[in-house]
């Protein structure tokens, strides 16, 4: 797993930036992004979970997340350090590559 | 063979396949599944799914900590339980009770297989992550060469010796598989051997490069030898990648190649060694050239000296009997050392064509290294204008490559592996730009076979190029050169006119006559003209088309253009100025014309005087091309 101390503020201009351009957003209140996904069915949805969860395995972080259908709402955020860390960015990039690959 | 699945099943199958999982682990996986999925429906359908896929055994021992390997036994089996690592499973590894006697299982069921299909899985698993032999003969306490020939060749091996060598494969598949599953993730669990058996070497096997990985770079050895840091490290990345793929394993687990891990200090050394094989083998081609007798000063003495027997006392009347004499001897010579002696030509000059400027960087580095080249004074111009020269040959690059690559591979070693495209295992790297390896291998020849233009100036320099051609009759050149040095001082032309009229004693400490008029016809060598001709000698560089208008008939012959054009950027010194004498392109096509051309060529641009001295020179060039082209053609 990758490092689990809190972000600088170097650190999120650096990286933040891109993840927002693609949608993700802060969460008030939290230390946290969030974003949700729209797929053409829940069989596209699910399985896009699943690509997600298997690799929040290996990566051994794992993503707060709902699911209604077609939908997938995912808030990532470190439970050790309380706030975003290099993990959540490696798991939003990640995600957004199996998205991509799904839409 | 798939039954019909619903498109969530699709999409998980998918998802799961995506994530790095071969079908091969899958599969197996199904039956470690065992424990999650512990129903009856479950259980009859994943038998009935080996069943279908061919398992010979479909009783597979119902685990209950779902950590054996199940083992496939005719499908290659690859790395297995890779992502798939039940959590709570995680601490009972190899040791355990459960696991041993899965393994053994395993090991009976092989030991029940036709041995040589199981000979085959292991030799191709071995292969496939490149692990060396040795590692299996440590551990197991097989003999290698047993091992070794029961693998390869299927020689009996006994049961009780199979046994040990299957219960290394399942342990080592396992080994394997956690060494990549963790890859990212560090080492949760307790390795079985840790990365490797620990050897006598220490706890790493040495590396070896696999063949995808040799491929990649080869093929960047053909675009630059000589590749930056940066340069180093995507090599590195993209072979990883391979090697990964190779292995069916994901390539972010590249960390699981353990000894066998790409790292960039490797991909630096193996480059270093092939341009150090380069230089060697272009050492041992001129080597070739200039017989069995021992490498002096100048190289092509001794295979001047061998081959031909330079009368003393020949007038210059008789230099073209001599040379005719000579000629069944150099043919000899040159054939023997050549196959085809306008080919070599011609590919040398087709090389020299492919080969960039930026590969001119490396054959310089051949130069420094190759003990027989005498440094050039003016350290770039010889490969260059050999590069040049080369990069004139292009014109005709279809029907020079076959040739010079007989011819390389005849004449250099380096070009061997450049032209011919032959088994070397350089092959791969030249087939396609030969030409800068094969320059380079000629650049650093030339200054062999000319060391005493070389020590004359940045006139000799020029020459240099001309070596290059000239490898394919370094005897003839050399003497060519030496004299071509000695009468540098008076004039070029005079030079040239001395060596032509007065090759006797021209030659005199070289005593071959034959060479001389080698030398003087040849396309190889360069004839000595005025400065006017430097030009000439310019095209050896960067134009590159030093070979490519051949004035007639030959495209290769660039030095037209090029002569032209090229400013005097090489040839520092203007006192002399060398034509080059085109023999490749013209000796395979016409040689006597070719060779006539060549020298007609030369004077095109120069200057009067330059005319002046081809016509003198050019009949007994062309005669003496005629012969040589008659004797190389061999």
């Amino acid at each position: 797993a990758g490092k689990a101390h809190r972000l600088s503020t170097e650190e999120r201009e650096q990286l933040l930036p891109n993840l927002r351009a693609v949608g993700w957003n802060e969460v008030e209140g939290r230390d946290a992004v969030f974003k949700e996904f729209h797929f053409k069915d829940f069989n596209r949805a699910f399985g896009f979970m699943t690509r997600v969860a298997l690799q929040a395995e290996k990566l051994d972080h794992h993503p707060e997340w709902f699911n209604v259908y077609n939908k997938v709402h995912i808030t990532l955020s470190t439970h050790e350090c309380g706030g975003l860390s290099e993990r959540d960015i490696n798991l939003a990039s990640f995600i957004e590559q199996v998205a991509a690959s799904l839409s | 063979m798939v039954s019909k699945l619903s498109h969530l099943q699709v999409e998980l199958l998918g998802a799961l396949l995506e994530s790095g999982l071969t079908k091969e682990t899958l599969i197996k996986a199904l039956s470690e599944v065992e424990p999650y999925v512990l129903q009856s429906e479950s259980q009859r359908a994943i038998n009935a799914l080996q069943t279908e896929k061919g398992e010979p055994c479909p009783d597979i021992p119902n685990l209950p900590n779902g950590m054996g390997e199940a083992r496939l036994s005719e499908d290659e089996t690859s790395d297995d339980g890779e992502e798939f690592t039940p959590p709570i499973m995680k601490e009972l590894e190899n040791l355990s009770p459960e696991e041993a006697a899965h393994q053994k299982a395993v090991v009976e069921r092989l030991l029940q297989e036709d041995p040589w299909r199981v000979a085959k899985m292991v030799k191709s698993y071995l292969q496939q992550h490149n692990i060396p032999q040795r590692e299996v003969v440590d551990t197991t306490g097989l003999n290698q060469s047993h091992l070794s020939q029961h693998l390869n060749k299927g020689t009996p091996m006994k049961t009780q010796k199979r046994a040990a060598l299957y219960t290394w494969y399942v342990r080592k598949q396992r080994e394997v598989a956690q060494q990549f599953t963790h890859a990212g993730q560090g080492i949760l669990t307790e390795e079985p051997m840790g990365d490797d058996l620990p050897t006598k070497k220490g706890r790493r096997n040495r590396f070896k490069w696999g063949p995808a990985s040799q491929q990649i770079l080869f093929q960047a050895y053909e675009r630059q030898k000589n590749p930056s840091k940066e340069e180093r490290e995507a090599l590195v990345e993209e072979c990883n990648r391979a090697e990964c793929i190779q292995r069916g394993v994901s390539p972010s687990q590249a960390q699981g190649l353990g000894s066998n891990l790409v790292t960039e200090v490797r991909v630096y050394n193996w480059f270093a060694n092939r341009r150090k094989e380069e230089a060697f083998r272009h050492k041992l081609a001129m080597d070739t050239y200039s017989g069995p007798q021992p490498t002096s000063a100048p190289p092509l003495t001794p295979h001047n000296s061998s081959s031909l027997q330079p009368p003393s006392a020949l007038s210059p009347s008789k230099v073209h009997g001599v040379r005719y004499n000579q000629q069944p001897a150099s043919e000899a010579e040159s054939s023997s050392s050549n196959h085809h002696g306008n080919s070599s030509m011609v590919t040398t000059q087709t090389i020299l064509h492919q080969v960039s400027p930026p590969g001119l960087e490396p054959s310089q580095n051949l130069l420094s290294t190759d003990t027989k080249l005498v440094s050039a004074p003016g350290g770039t111009l010889p490969p260059v204008s050999t590069l040049t020269a080369l990069h004139s040959l292009d014109q005709n690059p279809h029907a020079l490559s076959q040739q010079t690559q007989n011819l390389i591979m005849a004449s250099l070693p380096g070009v061997m592996a450049i032209g011919a495209g032959e088994t070397s295992s350089l092959a791969p790297a030249f087939t396609n730009t030969g030409a800068s390896t094969l320059v380079i291998g000629l650049a650093s020849t030339q200054p062999q076979s000319v060391p005493v233009i070389n020590s004359m100036g940045s006139s000799l320099t020029t020459l240099q190029p001309v070596q290059f051609s000239q490898q394919l009759h370094p005897s003839y050149q050399q003497p060519l050169m030496q004299q071509v040095q000695s009468h540098i001082n008076q004039s070029p032309f005079m030079a040239t006119m001395a060596q032509i009229q007065n090759p006797h004693a021209l030659y005199g400490p070289k005593s071959e006559v034959a060479q001389y008029t080698h030398t003087g016809l040849l396309p190889q060598t360069m004839v000595i003209t005025d400065t006017a001709n430097l030009s000439a000698l310019t095209n050896l560089t960067p134009t590159k088309q030093a070979f490519t208008s051949d004035s007639e008939t030959h495209t290769e012959s660039g030095m037209h253009t090029p002569v032209s054009q090229a400013p005097t950027i090489h040839l520092q010194n203007q006192d002399t100025s060398i034509q080059h004498l085109q023999p490749g392109p013209r000796l395979t096509s016409s040689p006597a014309v070719s060779s006539s051309s060549l020298v007609l060529y030369q004077s095109s641009d120069s200057t009067n005087s330059h005319s002046q001295l081809l016509p003198s020179t050019h009949n007994v060039i062309e005669t003496f091309i005629s012969t040589q082209m008659a004797s190389s053609t061999q």
